[in-house]
């Protein structure tokens, strides 16, 4: 099987928090969603957070406006009933040919589950997610009243008139991402592909995997002719007027979470450079998703494969800009890997 | 001058008109997306302000779908009806919010607290109809707070607790800083509840002087009350009434069991109710043009104003007259009976609020 290669959406409230950057931009995004469409992207991650747009509703307005792009909508259980949600992911699946697939995520921040009114520990909210992606499965299951008894959920004779659409799939694929014990446990069982921060592929393969489901990377990407190029490109991230005050407030945020990958990133950034090409500079600044694969589009390429070696399937990339880094990736790096891997390349 | 009558439509049917009559189970839960999309414009054509988009395991999720249809109309806006109790008030309010500004503001709500113990079970949802509405109680607290702007909300109540809650995006309208709420429910706590937290509570129709002392609670608390009701109107009386009459001729034993069912497993004062005036007890016209023939059949939304275009809109401003604001129609099917509301039925009503008559026109007889 090719790799998969998925994009992050960009979002207003990503670079700050003011009301005005917490709306949607949809015809900004719609063109990214276009973009990403030419570049032979898989999916685009609409990522969730109290700050920003609600995931399903923008999802929903961009895939509406786009033809053939597929949207991973993020997800915390906890804040609405199973039933609810698996409504809600239906409907999306049935007013766009099924164009959806999920990011199920149990929240990093226990002050911004609080606010949610969600005031259960970390390993309590993975128990809460097993419990609530069985309610949806069998949903999906389609084969009668669903009822379930757990220990923070409650369903009785369960059943919704409007059934998953899609050509193939009877629901959603979904990416449970957590590096933590109980994460893995979930993703095990429940999940179609587990996400993790990225490490060295050496790391990757030591630290193992959730058993019978895929492994994807959550990755950044710095790809430039050159590799001095691309080393100047990422350390500009860092320049102060680039990322003021950034520094200060993502210790804090790291201080404040309780996801067990936010934490053991942080600790990698203790060096700049994990492999030649793998480069943890932002983390301090950008948080653990600004690990990035640093270097000229073969080296990208080769890095990329070579995690494949080490077991990992799927990748979600993002990159500054986000446009230009994902036409570049698709222009350079995508080719390289389609060839190696003996498949044709769309663009 | 009084304000004119606003007038809303439900999307509910769109597509297959006679749905209510079939096993609940039965019911497509895909959207018939050509006849809903038509159904919405053909309203912003004929005077309709906004669509009800119901909420049930028999339809598509209706915050969703508005999007969807929102995209494709300009002016129609959208009344999302929503349970509490089956989603954080926090995260309801960022889905609301998102969705106002993707509808350049083309949106309100429409609170219930479900009317059936048996289908709230299908989501986790196991409260008493009077703890329901203590919790909705709670729910609309907490979004007021937010779309009032504050910044860190703080509740602990019965039933939520949010700390420092505060969402992102805020509510987008040109016309208001707020969605407008409106309730559903024929109880005492449903008027009291709307008293304290909606713009208006909506009912289900009876004749104006049993309906008088209903609604006066809500309207003394300076709020608005409307109603739901079926529409036939057709160009004399006995054509309407042969439509009616013509509308059950397709319904038989399945729709009577189901809504037998239904009326037997609510716990809904406005449901009971109003499967109890049509149960054959009592007579089926309430009034010479409020019929209720339909309600064993396709329930309590099919309670209907009958009669001439002149008789209905001299229904609806008796109505006006004792301080209902608001109506949500149906209508079997429901593009015919808007376009007959919007030619014949809305400019006499037009024409009546602006000579300051409100309810002495000559009514049904």
């Amino acid at each position: 099987m090719p790799l998969r290669f998925h994009w992050r959406l960009l979002q207003g409230g990503d670079e700050g928090a003011s009301a005005a950057l917490a709306l949607p931009d949809l015809e900004a995004q719609v063109e990214l969603c276009r973009t990403a469409e030419d570049c032979g992207i898989d999916s685009l991650l609409v990522d969730v957070n109290a700050a920003k747009p609600d995931p399903m509703a923008l999802g929903l307005s961009l895939a509406l406006a786009t033809d053939r792009m597929r949207f991973m909508v993020a997800h915390r259980p906890g804040l609405m009933s199973p039933t609810l949600f698996v409504q809600q992911v239906n409907t999306f699946a049935a007013l766009t040919g099924g164009r959806i697939s999920l990011n199920v995520v149990a929240g990093h921040s226990p002050r911004e589950q609080r606010s949610y009114g969600d005031f259960l520990s970390h390993d309590e909210r993975y128990e809460r997610m097993d419990e609530y992606l069985a309610v949806c499965h069998a949903l999906w299951d389609r084969s009668g009243p669903v009822t379930f008894r757990g220990r923070y959920l409650r369903i009785e004779e369960g059943r919704l008139n409007t059934p998953f659409v899609d050509a193939v799939r009877s629901r959603p694929e979904i990416y449970l991402g957590g590096s933590s014990a109980p994460a893995r446990e979930v993703a095990a069982r429940r999940a179609s592909c587990w996400m993790r921060f990225a490490d060295t592929p050496e790391q990757i393969r030591a630290q193992g995997a959730p058993p019978g489901v895929e492994t994807g990377l959550r990755l950044s990407v710095v790809v430039r002719p050159t590799r001095e190029e691309a080393v100047a490109a990422a350390r500009a991230l860092l320049a102060p007027e680039t990322a003021p005050g950034q520094r200060q407030d993502e210790a804090a945020f790291v201080r404040a979470s309780d996801a067990t990958g936010v934490r053991a990133a942080y600790q990698l950034a203790e060096q700049e450079w994990l492999t030649p090409c793998l480069w943890a500079g932002a983390v301090p600044t950008h948080g653990a998703t600004s690990l990035a694969l640093v270097g000229t589009p073969g080296e990208v390429a080769a890095a990329l494969l070579e995690y494949g070696r080490a077991g990992v399937s799927q990748f979600i990339l993002s990159g500054w800009p986000k446009r230009a880094e994902m036409v570049r990736f698709a222009r350079e790096v995508l080719p390289r890997v389609r060839a190696a891997e003996g498949v044709p390349c769309p663009s | 001058m009084s304000r004119p009558l606003r007038f809303h439509w439900s999307l509910s049917q769109a597509g297959n008109t006679l749905r209510r009559g079939v096993a609940r189970e039965q019911m497509s839960g895909l959207p018939d997306f050509a006849a809903q999309l038509d159904l919405c414009r053909c309203a912003e054509e004929n005077g309709i302000e906004s669509m009800l988009m119901a909420v049930g395991f028999t339809r598509p999720d209706p915050l969703l779908l508005s999007l969807a249809l929102g995209r494709q109309t300009s002016t129609i806006h959208f009344m999302v009806a929503c349970r509490a109790g089956i989603v954080s008030p926090v995260a309801f309010t960022h889905q609301v919010n998102t969705a106002s500004a993707l509808l350049g503001g083309r949106i309100s709500v429409n609170l219930v607290v479900g009317h059936t113990p048996h289908e709230l079970g299908y989501y986790g949802s196991f409260l008493e109809h009077g703890e329901r509405y203590e919790q909705a109680e709670e729910f609309l607290t907490i979004c007021g707070a937010l779309w009032r702007g504050e910044r860190g909300v703080d509740f602990a109540g019965t039933w939520y607790r949010v700390e420092k809650a505060a969402v992102g995006p805020p509510f987008v309208s040109p016309w208001r800083a707020a969605p407008e709420i409106y309730l559903g429910g024929g109880s005492r706590e449903a008027a009291a509840l709307a008293a304290r937290h909606a713009s208006c509570l909506w009912r289900f129709a009876d004749a104006p002087a049993l309906l008088a002392p209903e609604v006066a609670p809500v309207l003394a608390s300076g709020k608005e009350a409307g109603l739901l009701v079926a529409l036939v109107v057709r160009p004399t009386r006995e054509e309407a009434v042969r439509h009616a009459q013509d509308v059950l001729a397709g319904l038989g034993p399945e729709a009577l069991a189901t809504h037998r069912k239904l009326a037997g497993q609510t716990d809904s004062v406005g449901f009971s109710s109003a499967y109890r005036m049509a149960d054959g007890s009592g007579p089926e016209w309430r009034t010479p043009c409020l019929w209720t023939g339909a309600v064993p059949y396709l329930g309590p939304p099919s309670m209907a104003l009958v009669g001439s275009p002149d008789e209905v809109a001299a229904a609806l401003l008796e109505y006006k007259a004792l301080g209902i604001s608001q109506f949500l129609f149906l209508g079997w099917p429901d593009r015919e009976e808007m376009e007959i509301f919007g030619r014949d039925v809305l400019p006499r009503v037009r024409r009546a609020e602006s000579a300051g008559d409100t309810g002495e026109a000559a009514a049904c007889h």
